[in-house]
């Protein structure tokens, strides 16, 4: 025979359909979208990865000043690999992005066509998908290039290569605003006004396996070229952030992801133990007559259970349900809102399955079996007495002074009589806050950051000069010296303000190595000694206020770098912090940079000014750092997770909202007989609301209050945890002098519309409620 | 003897606070008889009811139930011998507000192996008619009909009745009671009935009464009188 007692469950869930359906939704909406992200997570993942068949991706790709001769491609080829043309051109648009425009590939980076049609007229443009969508272009549209040329888009792709739109492999964040790619039909390409880079890709004959195979073959192969033609880059595709950032990022996501959904199920697994244990102590006598007939405790534990159970397997079935369906694409688009990805199939993933099915369910389980297995320990005896308490002897009411007012006295004895269901309420709301102030304060940090960045920039434009691959060719010493020269020549300038300053590169210690985040490039600046745009206090070595800050280094510290392919080590003193937010940098004289690094007397490699200069050929600048550049990072992370802030901004006053309503709605239901007794007194409804209802707002607006510098302490901790994580550069989590009051008011309104629903229920309170059996 | 008590004591509170209930009770029941505790409040009837029930312990003493030694019984022993031996009937019914009259006699009888039938046990208590009816819908005395089916569709060995009509009126009462004596001849059940009511005495079997912890007279009724011509 099934227990009787399962028949309540129905009806209980009939009766109290208000608050299962909060806590349902909240879960059912949490659920569907952490197993949407990780569906869309994996199957995402998996298009990526078969992406490099599919789609045949290189394995490098090289830059020279001209078209190879054919003996020069014969003596690569030599070398046990297969080139490709890869050749583009660079327009500017009147949008003021810039397109690279490829002819349309069908050997290697093979097009991946997402919507429309690839072009086949002259005047026929096919643009990367996720660069349409940030600039807001569809099919159909012109672009205009500056130099007046025009193109209808038919198309938009996805190229492989590119699943990450940087434009240069030596910048610090992909830019999907203001660069873009796209492919044009071969007789367009060759009508193309702009000049074009000559770019060569490559694919091993033999692919080699492990990531250290994969470094040999490509230094090997690198001797080889720079030995036949005159390299102005040279990118293997394992060091080719456009193709493998994606794949690093893709996945990173996931934990917080699921820490998310398991911190609310802790929080609605408490407020369900919470509302149960307050079942408990209505339903008192009934627990006591049943243990009295013989129930066994385990029974009633099991029971008591089954509700939270029962919605929880209820909700993360819709939440399944909706999360292979609808959310799932939700979740895709976010990433086809920062990567520039192929089309996927959905794939069946049993881990979202478990994480989000068997470990909500188990985590309810567990928590309610702690919860109301210690309520449900007490005897018989005291359930038929009402008398929960577990401390033995009668509880004693808290002296109160009589000094305080009567309505004062029994609003502290409410909150006293509610302890543990505010404690509850107070996790709720720092948890539901902490999530406002994530959605609320990164945006702000992001535009701060911009902000601040104007204002703070070295100069308005630095130029970093590339020296050419021909200088650097040992085996033709002689060609290589003229072509030094030549680029010292060439290279000399002194338009607006243009200064010298000589630059090195080096490498913080990743984690492995002792240091405390991803390894990541360091500039070291050598600037002149009365320098215009870098005005050191002293002649010492100094580090960048970016630097210092996530580092976590001060005056006096000693930084460890080293090269990027060696072991070699510096350990340099750091004699103060230069107030300089806009990159990982340190500063030092020039001479004492030069005589560090042995780059002689005299060496530069780059000039600040006040303005672009036009006097240099574009072949010796290496890359331009100006305040697009600076804040490529925030620009790119607006971008990606703007649209992801609203959603968190929603989901934190849902939390806030359900958690609210339910224990003051609890409060409500345990004092129900003394409210209606109050009423038979002749208390009106204002005057019992400002008795109960007043003494859940108080404590809501405390939690509030008390909530805020706490969320904000976390948030500190969590933003630099994650930007040491997740990304190269710094920037510093700004709070907004209105975020208090921001964060307050969200609380305070969401907190109104509750409250109106919980004075509706106390006035909604029958006068009989009193007059009943208790039980 | 089904059921020996002997020099069953009880205190609660500690030093000064302490209040000695049960000072040493000796007292044996047979099987199927019918036993009232009277006394008055404060007496320690209801705190026996509880001990003999398993849901309180006795500081001192021996409790024998068809053999079995209760002293020995750790909680979930306690808790099996409720189960299969006793039914318990309050002065509150205190149902289960969300099932139904028929539902809340299943609750009793989902814990037995051997549970009466219940649609013949709701003939009986005359809820036939009110079978589908949830607690509110119900008077005073079919919620303890109700009560009652709870405890006896078990068809335990020993029913205790911690005052069954004290919250009823005079008519229902006397319903009540001649249904515990209709459920005592017709099943056979030890009832041990906890009662101020001096009147319900004369339809028991055997009289104990109890006076400031200690049995004053325990006696056996030569001559019952039916439920049904109580009076007081």
């Amino acid at each position: 025979m099934k227990s009787p007692l399962n028949k309540r469950l129905l009806r209980e869930l009939r009766s109290e359909m208000g608050k299962y359906a909060v806590i349902a939704i909240l879960l059912v909406a949490t659920i569907g979208f952490v197993s949407g992200f990780l569906v869309a997570d994996f199957s995402m993942i998996a298009a990526y990865n078969e992406g490099f068949e599919k789609y045949h991706i290189e394995d490098g790709h090289f830059r020279v000043e001209s078209a190879l001769n054919r003996a020069q491609a014969k003596a690569l080829t030599a070398a046990g690999v297969t080139l490709y043309d890869l050749h583009y051109r660079e327009a500017s648009l009147k949008n003021g992005s810039t397109l690279r425009i490829y002819p349309n590939r069908t050997q290697v980076n093979t097009v991946c066509l997402m919507q429309g049609a690839l072009p086949a007229a002259a005047t026929e443009i096919a643009i990367d998908r996720m660069y349409a969508d940030n600039n807001s272009l569809t099919i159909g549209d012109t672009l205009t290039a500056a130099s007046g040329e025009s193109w209808t888009v038919t198309g938009f792709v996805a190229l492989p290569d590119y699943s990450c739109l940087f434009s240069d492999n030596s910048d610090a964040m992909f830019d999907a605003v203001k660069f873009g790619v796209a492919v044009m039909a071969p007789d367009g390409y060759a009508a193309l006004q702009e000049p074009q880079t000559w770019n060569y890709a490559w694919v091993y004959d033999t692919k080699p396996g492990s990531e250290a195979e994969q470094k040999d073959a490509a230094e090997d192969f690198m001797k080889v070229v720079n030995k036949a033609v005159s390299l102005q880059d040279f990118v293997p595709a394992y060091e080719n952030q456009a193709i493998t950032f994606t794949g690093e990022d893709m996945g990173s996501d996931r934990s917080m992801m699921i820490a998310l959904l398991y911190i609310i199920i802790v929080i609605m697994a408490f407020v369900f133990a919470v509302t149960t244990v307050n079942t408990i102590a209505k339903e008192s006598s009934v627990i006591g007559t049943l243990r009295a007939l013989g129930y066994t405790r385990g029974e009633l534990v099991r029971h008591y259970m089954a509700m939270p159970v029962l919605v929880t397997l209820i909700s993360a079935a819709v939440g399944n349900l909706l999360g292979y369906t609808f959310l799932k694409d939700i979740c895709a688009g976010m990433y086809y809102g920062s990567y520039s990805l192929p089309t996927y199939e959905t794939r069946w993933n049993a881990d979202a399955f478990w994480m989000t099915t068997a470990v909500p369910v188990a985590l309810m389980i567990f928590i309610n079996w702690f919860v109301l297995a210690r309520t449900l320990r007490l005897p018989p005896l005291q359930f038929l007495r009402h008398d929960l308490s577990r401390r033995s002897g009668r509880k004693r009411a808290l002296p109160l002074p009589k000094l305080l007012p009567f309505f004062t006295r029994f609003r502290i004895r409410v909150i006293l009589q509610n302890l543990g269901s505010y404690a509850v309420l107070f996790i709720g709301i720092l948890f539901a806050n902490l999530l406002l102030s994530f959605g609320l304060m990164l945006p702000d940090a992001l535009n701060h950051y911009s902000e601040t960045i104007a204002d703070n920039m070295l100069c308005s434009t630095q130029t970093l000069l590339q020296i050419p691959y021909s200088a650097m060719n040992e085996d033709k010493k002689l060609n290589a010296l003229v072509s030094m020269m030549l680029f010292r020549m060439e290279t000399e300038t002194d338009e607006n303000h243009a200064e010298p300053f000589s630059a090195y590169t080096l490498q913080t210690l990743s984690a492995q190595e002792g240091g405390i985040a991803n390894s990541e490039s360091v500039m070291l600046y050598g600037v002149e000694p009365d320098s215009r745009y870098v005005a050191l206090p002293g002649n010492g070595i100094y580090i960048s206020a970016a630097y210092a800050e996530k580092y976590r280094v001060a005056a006096g510290d000693t930084v460890t770098l080293r090269e990027k392919y060696e072991d070699t080590q510096y350990s340099l003193s750091v004699d103060g912090v230069y107030d300089y937010m806009g990159a990982i940098a340190i500063f030092m004289p020039r001479e004492t940079l030069n005589q560090i690094f042995d780059l002689g007397t005299g060496y530069y490699g780059g000039y600040f000014s006040d303005a672009p200069l036009t006097e240099i050929d574009e072949k010796y600048i290496g890359s331009v750092i100006d305040y697009d550049a600076l804040t490529k990072i925030s620009r790119q992370l607006t971008v990606s997770m703007g649209s992801m802030m609203g959603l968190v901004n929603g989901f934190a006053i849902m939390i806030f909202v359900v958690v609210v309503y339910l224990l003051g709605k609890m409060v409500i239901e345990k004092n129900a007989q003394s409210i209606s007794m109050a009423k038979i007194l002749g208390y009106n409804g204002g005057e019992i609301a400002r008795l109960y209802l007043l003494s859940t707002t108080a404590v809501v607006l405390l939690c509030l209050a008390v909530s805020l510098p706490i969320e904000v302490y976390i948030m500190q901790l969590l933003f630099r945890a994650i930007i040491l994580e997740s990304m190269t550069g710094w920037i510093s989590l700004w709070v907004s002098p209105t975020l208090y009051p921001r964060m307050m008011a969200a609380g305070i309104i969401s907190y109104a519309a509750v409250a109106i629903l919980e004075y509706r229920r106390i006035r909604r309170v029958p006068m009989d409620e009193a007059l009943k059996n208790v039980e | 003897m089904f059921l020996q008590l002997q020099q069953i004591k009880k205190s609660f509170g500690k030093g000064d606070n302490r209040v000695e209930v049960l000072k040493g009770i000796d007292l044996a029941v047979e099987k199927g008889e019918f036993c009232v505790l009277l006394g008055p409040s404060g007496s320690g009837k209801s705190t026996l009811l509880n001990i003999l029930g398993g849901i309180d312990r006795a500081d001192s003493g021996d409790i024998l139930i068809g053999g079995e030694r209760m002293a020995d019984m750790n909680e979930k022993a306690l808790t099996l011998y409720r189960r299969r031996h006793l039914g318990y009937i309050f002065q509150m019914y205190n149902l289960i507000p969300n099932l139904t009259v028929r539902e809340n006699i299943e609750v009793g009888a989902y814990l037995s192996r051997r549970a009466l039938d219940v649609d013949e046990l709701l003939h009986v208590l005359g809820l036939w008619e009110h079978r589908s009816k949830l607690p509110n819908q119900l008077s005073g005395g079919q919620q303890q009909r109700t009560s009652i089916g709870r405890a006896i569709v078990k068809n335990p060995d020993i029913l205790l009745c911690d005052e069954p009509t004290g919250a009823l009126d005079y008519k229902t009462g006397k319903e009540i009671l001649t249904l515990i004596e209709t459920v005592n001849q017709k099943y056979g059940n030890t009832v041990i009935m906890v009662t101020h009511n001096d009147a319900i005495r004369l339809m028991a079997d055997r009289v104990v009464k109890l006076r400031d912890g200690q049995i004053r007279s325990n006696t056996l009724n030569a001559s019952k009188v039916s439920a049904r011509d109580l009076e007081w």
